[in-house]
């Protein structure tokens, strides 16, 4: 049981960093109805900056520095490469993100070097018992970290101008634009969000172990969570990331004694078998909108 | 758009390469119509315009796959190792050696591997590198067809049964060998573990592991792990539940790291030995090094960057510059098999690919200039008897270039010693 439970915290402390940037991948694609593949470049980016500005400020002021610095940029993506876009296919849309992608992960690459680069985190490997449990200090600041950011979140789309100008928008923007809302500032906005949430997902997948060229392609583990939350819903995205996170670690700890039949390490995949579960059964995921099309 | 984020991850996922191309050269002229890759022009950026040019390609990992961290410093290492050359006379005083004007990138990926060795094969004499074991094992039977000789940069067991392949130093499969005898004799092991990555990397030093293991009556078993930092949470959770008292590590050096350190904070307190490639100096920066410190060592098949032996000297003077790196070493070390073969090519007066290929096969030794024994250059029996079997011990050490030291010198474990090499020994794990 002791074992167990440990086992779910590490999936939950994983969890909740597919859930940052699934939470950015929603929230682009609710304003902009774009899925934004850029999303693994802005991590990497948000974990560089980390490793560099911590040796300058220190690390607690580092991860807010390079939260911003990414949400600035992912701001100047949206206005040079997004904007001009409007109205054109999605489809059209989701592949110039997928170059964004590669172009700013070639930049990145270059900073990062061909060594892993560390974040001085406090945390490093370094372990806390709570009654009979020990679990990694870094895993409980991932899990309170994004608490606090989800429900900021929540409380910024609830409670703001702009999170119910960005809510409206979402719902229709054409009656959006008509009330006065800027749907440009959307989604800049939601542009902005995304990347600082992949900054700070970035950081924590840097914890412990560092960062390197490669580190980019945890990140398309958010895509399973999003199909499984559904592509337009926040909670459900977060419910997805901690929920794959989760999986993925109970198939590391006991799929060997379980059904040692599926291979050695089926832990990879089984976040992408979830996911062509939850299409088969729930097409628009657990949380998403039903579309209807009227013929 | 749901299905498309399928097919992209899925692509992703797969490839996880880039789409760049680097190692491009505009300095590629055309072969003399006698002999692929021999040209009795200069090389492009002679030394002495007076004599010939032998083609040497590369093809590396340099931009977008795993391994660059390592092929970068092996690739510079080798333009550093043919200027000396080059400048010290080169090959019997008649011919410079060029290894700059085909260099391609295989992004750790055999069929862009197979691509790019298709492009240069007809210009060159031969492979100064072919990185990589699933991506040389891409080219390996056009290789043979063509009587191409290429230096390997992997340390399969496979590459001793190949006689255009000029491996140098031992076998993944001979270093897990004597590093489990190392462990036996230090350390007193009843169980074993090795974690390893799949194929004729990971596959062929648990292979080993297992037979020294085996042979020295210990538990083994074998774990194989994926790549990637993050995806090691089995390998932990499988060392810190069956504690076994020696783990043999085959991964990349961050795989590594993660390990080692999150059992440590776990409370594991066994040893660890990876192989050379698990080792990276930036490792000491990591919040892992304490636990490196204490558990880690590496098994290496030479000596490390900061050596005393005039070829590490020779190395260092050609390498001002640079940041230590152990690629450095080894590419430097990879090539004296290659120009050893040119020499003698060259003196026996078949100056072709079937002269330079009947020249290895003539090789007894290699003079490394002290970097590995001599008899580390043995191409002329068979694969039994031609196997190197020395490899040694290094420990972390923070004040050393590369962050290592030795431990224990060149030795040939029991086991290694009496194996015999009939098969490459990833197809007996």
């Amino acid at each position: 049981m002791k074992g167990l439970l440990e086992t779910v915290v590490r999936g939950l402390g994983n969890g909740s960093v597919y859930a940052l940037l699934a939470l950015g991948f929603v929230i682009i694609y609710k304003a902009t109805k774009v899925i934004s593949f850029a999303q693994p470049a802005l991590m990497l980016a948000g974990a560089v900056a980390v490793s560099y500005l911590v040796e300058v400020t220190g690390f607690y002021l580092a991860v807010p520095l390079a939260a911003l610095m990414i949400a600035l940029l992912a701001l100047g993506i949206e206005r040079v490469a997004i904007r001009p876009m409007v109205g054109r296919p999605v489809f059209v849309v989701a592949i110039i993100t997928l170059g964004i992608d590669v172009v700013i992960r070639v930049v990145v690459n270059h900073y990062i070097g061909r060594d892993v680069r560390q974040m001085g985190d406090p945390w490093g490997f370094d372990q806390v018992s709570i009654g009979p449990l020990v679990v990694q200090e870094r895993w409980l600041a991932m899990l309170a970290v994004t608490a606090v950011l989800v429900g900021l979140l929540f409380a910024f789309f609830r409670y703001t101008r702009y999170g119910l100008a960005m809510r409206a928008a979402a719902y229709d923007q054409e009656t959006a634009l008509a009330q006065g809302v800027s749907v440009g500032a959307v989604f800049a906005l939601s542009w902005g969000l995304a990347g600082f949430l992949a900054a700070i997902a970035g950081m924590f997948v840097g914890t412990g172990q560092g960062v390197e060229q490669l580190t980019w392609i945890i990140a398309l583990k958010a895509l399973p969570a999003i199909i499984l939350g559904g592509l337009d819903s926040l909670g459900g995205a977060v419910i997805g990331g901690l929920t794959i996170g989760v999986v993925e670690s109970l198939f590391q700890s006991y799929q060997g004694d379980i059904a040692p039949w599926l291979g050695q390490n089926f832990a990879v995949v089984s976040p992408y078998v979830v996911m062509l579960l939850v299409l088969l059964v729930r097409p628009y995921g657990l949380f998403g909108t039903r579309e209807v099309e009227r013929v | 758009m749901k299905r498309l984020i399928g097919y992209i991850a899925i692509v992703g996922l797969l490839s996880g390469c880039g789409m760049f191309r680097g190692g491009e050269s505009s300095t590629e002229s055309t072969a003399a119509a006698n002999a692929p890759g021999i040209t009795s022009e200069p090389c492009p950026l002679a030394v002495d315009k007076n004599k010939g040019c032998i083609y040497l390609g590369t093809i590396s990992d340099l931009t977008a796959g795993p391994f660059a961290a390592l092929a970068v410093p092996i690739t510079d290492a080798q333009k550093a190792f043919w200027k000396r050359v080059n400048e010290a006379g080169g090959i019997g005083g008649k011919y410079e050696v060029d290894v700059q004007a085909y260099v391609r990138d295989n992004k750790y990926n055999p069929e862009t591997h197979r691509q790019v060795y298709n492009e240069i094969k007809d210009k060159v004499l031969g492979l100064a590198q072919t990185l990589g074991s699933p991506t040389t094992a891409a080219i390996i039977d056009d290789l043979k067809a063509n009587s191409i000789v290429a230096a390997p940069a992997s340390w399969t067991s496979a590459w001793e049964f190949e006689d255009v392949i000029v491996e140098t130093g031992s076998n993944y499969c001979i270093e897990s060998m004597n590093a489990v005898d190392y462990a036996v004799e230090t350390y007193k092991p009843k169980s074993i573990m090795a974690v390893h990555l799949a194929g004729d990397y990971g596959a062929d030093a648990a292979a080993g592991a297992k037979i020294a293991a085996e042979k020295a009556g210990v538990t083994f078993t074998a774990l194989e792990t994926p790549p990637g930092a993050t995806e090691q949470g089995r390998a932990i959770t499988e060392i810190t539940k069956n504690k076994p008292d020696v783990v043999i590590i085959t991964t990349g050096p961050a795989d590594m790291a993660t390990i080692v350190g999150q059992t440590a904070a776990a409370g594991y307190k066994g040893r660890f030995i990876g192989t050379g490639p698990t080792w990276n100096p930036a490792l000491l920066k990591s919040p892992a090094a304490p636990a490196l410190k204490a558990l880690y060592e590496q098994s290496s098949p030479g000596k490390s960057w900061g050596s005393d032996t005039p070829g590490h000297k020779a190395m260092r003077d050609a390498l001002p510059n640079v940041t230590p790196n152990d690629g450095y070493t080894s590419g430097w070390a990879w090539s004296y098999p290659m120009k050893a073969a040119l020499d003698k090519m060259v003196a026996g007066g078949d100056v072709s690919r079937k002269g330079l290929l009947a020249a290895v096969k003539s090789l007894a030794t290699v003079d490394y200039e002290g970097m590995l024994p001599a008899d580390a250059g043995n191409f002329a029996g068979d694969a039994n008897a031609a196997t190197f079997r020395q490899t040694l011990i290094n420990k972390v050490d923070e004040a050393a270039p590369t962050g290592v030291s030795m431990v224990k010198d060149f030795y040939t474990g029991s086991t290694a010693q009496g194996y015999t090499m009939d098969g490459p020994c990833f197809q007996k794990l």
